[in-house]
């Protein structure tokens, strides 16, 4: 079965990228948006494009029955769903295999068993897989909520149990917080994913983030492409993302990929998936959720294996086999991702909407930038303020840090703050270097190792000084020539004696 | 034509003279370099200082620029001398202002007029780009007005509470 048309079901870089993948591949490419994204990328690049609704998530990205009606409406025979959104809704998923539309990502019902967070945890522990203690089912009532705390111990993690993406996820470090974070964790999780429900798990002091690639088709071929190194977070987001992991050893790859296919095939999972793992300081693995869907900081895994996720998915999903074994599994060179955020790093991270006044992007050998957004832009207000994410790969981590470095530099967003500056800094500080971090990293150590450079402030001095005069030059020549003839720029006069020199 | 700089807590003196169309002599602080400036796109240019070369965003601030320099974003602030050098320092009593530190919608208000408030205390939940970020108070004192409505959209900037 070929696939003839793709909705994509997203918006912003992931949309981008998808539509890339089915260009590829020759097939045919549907962009849904809303009020607010005529202008985005994704709605630029597909080859058809179709409003949804207003801007507010609930009512366009979020709306299953008008993504349905334009999939129908146009012919589409797949959706895309992307991540976020409703990449992890089984409601979703069930809608379009009833309404006869190939939802590309797992069955419905797995959606159900591994993105009810809970419901994941029972059945890795069924798997023998270890988890992070704490509660296996969702707790509803505030006071259900205080007895299970009080069972677990501070400090503990809240989240949503329909969670991901750092959204609806508190640290509640004393039982004082506890009420503020129920609070705030539910109703971020009402507004994210349509549901209120949390759970709770017990805080692993000083953990690594590291989480297992799978790929797996529908004939029960399951396989790992080895993990990614997910611990440099902001506001329990990522920021940063390797492969290899600095912090695994052979054995210990081997066992989490070992540990990630059993469950997998415990299920009966089909499509691309993460599992998601916290490593404690003793190296012990403890399972924390699978993303049931594409992730973010693919592309890391992409460059370190030379295959391409978005077209596995594809393929997987028009019931082919997987084209590759285990075996086949190279994990060559080292890959890293900085998430560029529409945000201030000076500030806490705090967002910053508005124009990219100009844009400049780097290029050169083992650079890939994956951007949903372009000079002149408006990022919205509305939505994920990630605006594109910059990938280096090299032959080992120290080549791959010093492309990255060298792309940041070469990567320019004016207009608005971006978290570019940060990546700079992190990609000389020592223990990124060393690849000695944890969680914590980014609001602890970042500050207290970090060898402070001076910055060349005098060229930027002779930089802004020479704009400002010739900025109030040109503005005296305006004045100066109002009364006579309109102002010419000098490009202006060259450009128009050459091209009539040039006829003459 | 000499201006008067604020460079990342320094403050300096620097004078543009115009050689050719684009070299100039900027003198900083007494010290002379030899600049070639020329633009490369809206917004870029290509500078060679005393042989060095950098390639510098600007970006138009009211009061100057963020100057980026491949690694570095450096906020100028500059007025020309000539206009007198009135700084006008701002008043560091009266009441505190809170504003909006980015667009976003008002989520919920958590103090009211006539209120006491210890520093830090939570104000209200502002909701931008999906996350939820509280918004303290800067120092003690009594809220004297709140100007934010719950589910209100604000841009930067607006006044949200004042407290006295």
């Amino acid at each position: 079965m070929n696939l003839k048309k793709i909705l994509i079901a997203n918006r912003g870089e992931i949309a981008v990228r998808v539509i890339r993948a089915c260009r590829e591949l020759g097939i045919p490419s549907v962009a849904v948006y809303s009020e607010a994204d005529r202008l985005a990328l994704h709605v630029r690049r597909a080859d058809e494009a179709y409003e949804i609704g207003p801007a507010p998530s609930r009512e366009s990205y979020l709306r299953m029955d008008r993504i349905l009606d334009v999939a129908k409406r146009c012919g589409a025979d797949a959706i895309h769903p992307g991540y976020g959104f409703l990449s992890e809704n089984a409601a979703f998923a069930r809608a379009c295999e009833e309404a006869g539309i190939t939802f590309i990502g797992p069955r419905a019902e797995t959606i159900q068993a591994m993105g009810e967070k809970t419901s994941a945890r029972r059945i890795a522990v069924e798997a023998g897989v270890p988890v992070v203690p704490g509660t296996l089912h969702p707790v509803a009532s505030d006071e259900e909520i205080r007895r299970e705390a009080s069972r677990i111990g501070f400090p503990l993690m809240l989240k949503a149990a329909a969670g991901g993406g750092g959204k609806g996820l508190r640290l509640v470090p004393h039982a004082d917080d506890l009420a503020t974070a129920v609070d705030r964790a539910r109703s971020e999780a009402k507004s994210a994913f349509g549901d209120d429900s949390v759970y709770l798990e017990k805080a692993v002091l000083k953990p690594r983030h590291i989480e297992i690639q799978v790929m797996a088709d529908a004939h029960g071929n399951a396989i790992h492409l080895y993990e990614r190194e997910c611990t440099i977070q902001r506001r329990h987001q990522k920021v940063i993302e390797e492969s290899p992991s600095p912090f695994l050893t052979p054995e210990l790859r081997e066992r989490m990929g070992s540990l990630a296919v059993a469950l997998v095939k415990k299920v009966g999972y089909v499509n691309a998936g993460t599992l998601e793992f916290l490593v404690d300081k003793d190296r012990e693995p403890y399972f924390l959720e699978m993303n049931t869907r594409l992730q973010v900081e693919h592309p890391v895994t992409e460059m370190v294996t030379n295959l391409d996720l978005v077209k596995l998915q594809i393929r997987v999903a028009q019931g082919e086999r997987l084209p590759i074994t285990q075996e086949d599994v190279r994990q060559t060179g080292h890959a890293i991702e900085c998430r560029v955020y529409a945000e201030d790093p000076e500030r806490g991270f705090l967002p910053s909407p508005g124009r990219i006044a100009a844009l400049r992007v780097p290029g050169g050998p083992g650079v890939r930038d994956d951007s949903g957004v372009y000079e002149g832009y408006d990022v919205p207000i509305h939505y994920d303020p990630m605006i594109s994410k910059l990938v280096a790969w090299g032959r080992t981590r120290e080549d791959a840090i010093g492309r990255m470095r060298r792309a940041v530099s070469e990567y320019k967003v004016l207009g608005i703050q971006t978290t570019l500056p940060f990546f700079e800094r992190v990609m000389r500080h020592p223990d990124f270097l060393a690849g000695d971090f944890d969680t914590s990293f980014v609001d602890v150590a970042f500050r207290r190792h970090e060898v402070v450079r001076e910055a060349p402030w005098e060229v930027a001095v002779a930089a802004a000084a020479i704009q400002a005069f010739r900025d109030r030059k040109a503005r005296r020549g305006a004045l100066s020539q109002s009364a006579g003839a309109a102002p010419v720029s000098g490009w202006r006069v060259r450009g128009w004696r050459e091209g009539a020199g040039g006829r003459l | 034509m000499i201006f008067d700089v604020s460079v990342q807590g320094r403050t300096v003196k620097a004078e543009v003279k115009a050689t050719t169309a684009d070299s100039y002599t900027v003198v900083i602080d007494g010290r002379p370099h030899v600049v070639d400036f020329r633009e490369t796109g809206r917004d870029f240019a290509s500078l060679l200082l005393d042989g060095r070369s950098f390639e510098a965003g600007l970006e138009r601030r009211e009061d100057g620029f963020v100057v980026h320099l491949p690694a570095d974003n450096i906020a100028v602030v500059l007025q020309e001398a000539a206009r007198g050098s009135a700084a006008a320092h701002k008043k560091a009593s009266g009441p505190s202002r809170v504003t909006a530190p980015m667009p976003g919608k008002v989520v919920r208000l958590l103090v009211e007029a006539g209120q006491e408030v210890a520093a830090g205390a939570g104000l209200l939940v502002m909701e931008a780009m999906k996350m939820e970020n509280e918004l303290r108070a800067p120092r003690a004192g009594r809220v004297q007005s709140v100007a934010a409505r719950e589910g209100l959209a604000v841009e930067t900037g607006a006044l949200l509470v004042v407290i006295e």
